[in-house]
């Protein structure tokens, strides 16, 4: 898979290609307007990710040129605007998703792989994280074959984690994803909400399956702690 | 009445002027009329006495005293026309002596004799038992033959007085009608001299930092007025400055803040997640990690202010039941109350359409209850309320808590004010939250208010126009 990341910020684009690279993807980097046409007009990329606020070209221009070139290629716009008006823009420019600066990588990298269609995208009606069972179609959870009783709310943040086993999951994301944007901002919900789904899930069991990621968020997965 | 207004002390002070002026002017008129009608009188009389011993007395020692008299009662008629006249010899005989006058007003034979005196002219004023005053003149006379006279001739003063209390009559009554025409007359003037002023008042009510780009209506007369308009009007453009200024300033602060901290928190995100690592390592990266996310969510709230001031599109409005949105963000943060034993009771059973950003209005709900979860101790209890009160949505969220006291109510919605400062230590958030909630408010021509008695709670209420239709 090889990926292209427009960043006029070397520092940034530094910090995705090393992220992206660590998962095994080939990366490009061009750190202009100009720069990046060429290398997306020379090889046939899986995936863009484009900052907008671009010296040589506009990123919204290279993107209408990307996207006539390539119909296929999933675009992932970097943006430091998250005006209403803007996230118009791109999408009708033809981005298929966007990210507001400051962002943590977890997130990019959960869009990114989503973008690809690749990996954690589990569409089956049963989840399984070890022992524990999560049913999609009934909405009800199972450990060591005991049920558990789950709050609709504890239910969307636990199936929520299990899409994506091992995956850390920023609290901004989960706001977005369990809550929706209003609660912005109110990061300690999430806190709450894992400290009582913990109380459920884990609290009897040997084996911890949440996990919490100082600063960065939380993940469920059944793999030994390193 | 407002008694301290301009108008009001103007009028006042014109009023008293004007009577003041009026009454002074009277009592000037009046005495001066009094000393020109009584002279003139004792002047008539003067010029009668004359007569009288010209014609009269010159001759007196061929004519004879019988004579001279049955003269003056056929020219003079003393009865009738109420007229003293009285003749005396040097020697005090009296020559001749009027009657009483018709009427009886005054008795001739109690006007005492004139003292003798050099002067030739004399005068003296006689008060009748009746009341009445005689004005009188004295003439002394040297007839032909050598006989020394004194004519005395007097006449009621009556007209005169009867005419100076007509005056002051009139002058009572015209007082007034004086106050009240220069009252009205004033305030005509007065209202239409403050005209502007008014006008200047009430589109300066009308300017906030909302609409500072108005401007107070300039009307070019030319007098001070103009000039006071003018002035304001710079100032109020030196004020326009200053607030875009500080408004570009938080834009372009939080967005230029937004690539050192994407590359802060990927840096040290990256840190902690290196396994290569000391434990100790990524701990301390974690904890600034920690720091460098909670940066980035002031710098996204202030991003957000920044927007909602500069009137962010209303792309995104739609009608909506408040109340369903409210019991919906209750359930969603039920456990965040739990957590604390606190109870949300909410009453929001008959649904208030309102019109406006759903997504914004319910960050509203959602910072009015965080705030209320946060300041309300364990056991406590805050209630919701939405409902439709004369044409408006109000909602309300009422805590049991410590309430605020009254000194830092007034702030409670000024970016990054924290009503206790011990308090903050233990919760986190910067002080944003209710600005963002006043922000939206004033974006949806909504009020937000805090009412607050110490250790009884606090109340937030929220006031939104009905949606229309």
């Amino acid at each position: 898979m090889r990926i292209l990341i427009v960043e006029d910020e070397k520092k940034v684009a530094d910090i995705v290609a090393r992220g992206l690279k660590a998962e095994r993807y080939a990366v490009d980097v061009a750190h202009d307007g100009l720069g990046a046409w060429e290398l997306a007009s020379a090889y046939d990329y899986d995936l863009a990710i484009l900052d907008l606020m671009l010296p040589g070209m506009s990123g919204t221009e290279l993107l209408e040129k990307i996207r006539r070139k390539n119909q296929q290629v999933p675009i992932l716009v970097l943006t430091a605007r998250d005006g209403m008006a803007d996230k118009v823009k791109n999408f009708e420019a033809g981005a298929d998703d966007y990210l507001t600066k400051p962002f943590a990588f977890a997130e990019l990298l959960v869009r990114v792989k989503a973008l690809l269609r690749r990996g954690p995208v589990n569409r089956s009606s049963v989840l399984r994280i070890g022992d524990l069972e999560i049913d999609r179609l009934s909405q009800s959870v199972k450990r060591a074959g005991k049920k558990i009783e789950l709050t609709a709310k504890e239910y969307s943040l636990l199936e929520y984690l299990a899409t994506h086993p091992g995956r850390v999951f920023s609290r901004t994301m989960i706001i977005e994803h369990v809550w929706d944007q209003s609660f912005q901002g109110l990061t300690n919900i999430v806190d709450v909400y894992v400290r009582h789904l913990r109380a459920k899930v884990d609290d009897a069991f040997p084996v911890k399956l949440l996990r919490t990621v100082r600063g960065v968020g939380y993940s469920l997965s059944d793999e030994v702690a390193p | 009445m407002n008694t301290r207004s301009i108008s009001f002390r103007l009028l006042v002070w014109c009023a008293g002027l004007s009577s003041g002026i009026f009454v002074l002017s009277g009592i000037l008129f009046y005495f001066s009329l009094q000393h020109f009608l009584k002279n003139d009188l004792l002047g008539s009389q003067e010029r009668r006495a004359r007569q009288i011993a010209d014609t009269l007395l010159a001759h007196m020692n061929q004519t004879g005293s019988s004579y001279v008299a049955g003269e003056i009662e056929r020219f003079y008629a003393p009865e009738i026309n109420d007229r003293f006249i009285r003749i005396t010899r040097a020697d005090g005989t009296v020559v001749y002596l009027s009657g009483a006058p018709n009427d009886q007003s005054f008795d001739p034979k109690e006007v005492p004799a004139m003292p003798r005196t050099e002067k030739d002219e004399l005068s003296q004023t006689f008060q009748s038992p009746g009341k009445k005053t005689l004005v009188i003149a004295g003439l002394h006379f040297q007839a032909n033959d050598g006989g020394d006279y004194l004519v005395e001739v007097g006449t009621l003063l009556d007209p005169v007085e009867t005419m100076l209390n007509h005056l002051v009559l009139q002058l009572v009554f015209g007082l007034p009608i004086v106050v009240v025409i220069t009252t009205a007359g004033g305030y005509l003037l007065v209202r239409r001299a403050l005209a502007p002023v008014e006008r200047i008042t009430r589109a300066a009510e009308r300017i906030t930092q909302h609409n500072l780009s108005e401007r107070l209506p300039v009307s070019e007369t030319g007098d001070e007025l103009e000039r006071l308009s003018v002035s304001l009007n710079r100032m109020i453009a030196r004020l326009d400055d200053a607030f875009q200024n500080s408004k570009r300033f938080v834009a372009d602060a939080s967005h230029e803040l937004r690539t050192p901290l994407t590359i802060l928190r990927g840096e040290l995100e990256n840190l902690v997640e290196d396994s290569r690592l000391d434990a100790e390592v990524r701990e301390r990266a974690a904890s600034m990690f920690e720091e460098a996310v909670r940066l980035s969510r002031i710098v996204e709230q202030l991003f957000t202010l920044s927007r909602l001031d500069a009137g962010e599109a209303q792309a995104e409005w739609s009608r909506f039941d408040l109340a369903a949105m409210a019991k919906n963000t209750a359930e969603q943060m039920g456990l965040l109350a739990e957590d604390k034993k606190i109870s949300i009771a909410c009453d929001a059973r008959q649904p208030v359409v309102v019109e406006g950003d759903p997504a914004r209005l319910k960050q509203v709900v959602v910072n009015l209850l965080d705030n209320a979860i946060k300041y309300t101790p364990q056991n406590g209890q805050i209630q919701l309320r939405v409902q439709a009160v004369n044409g408006h949505a109000v909602l309300e969220v009422e805590d049991n808590g410590a309430g605020i006291p009254a000194e830092a109510l007034p702030h409670v919605f000024d970016r990054f004010y924290r009503v206790d400062q011990i308090r903050s230590g233990e919760v986190e958030g910067a002080g944003l939250g209710l600005s963002i909630a006043r922000a939206i408010c004033s974006a949806h021509g909504a009020e937000i208010e805090a009412a607050s008695s110490m250790s009884k709670g606090s109340c937030f209420r929220v006031k939104l126009p009905l949606s229309k239709n």
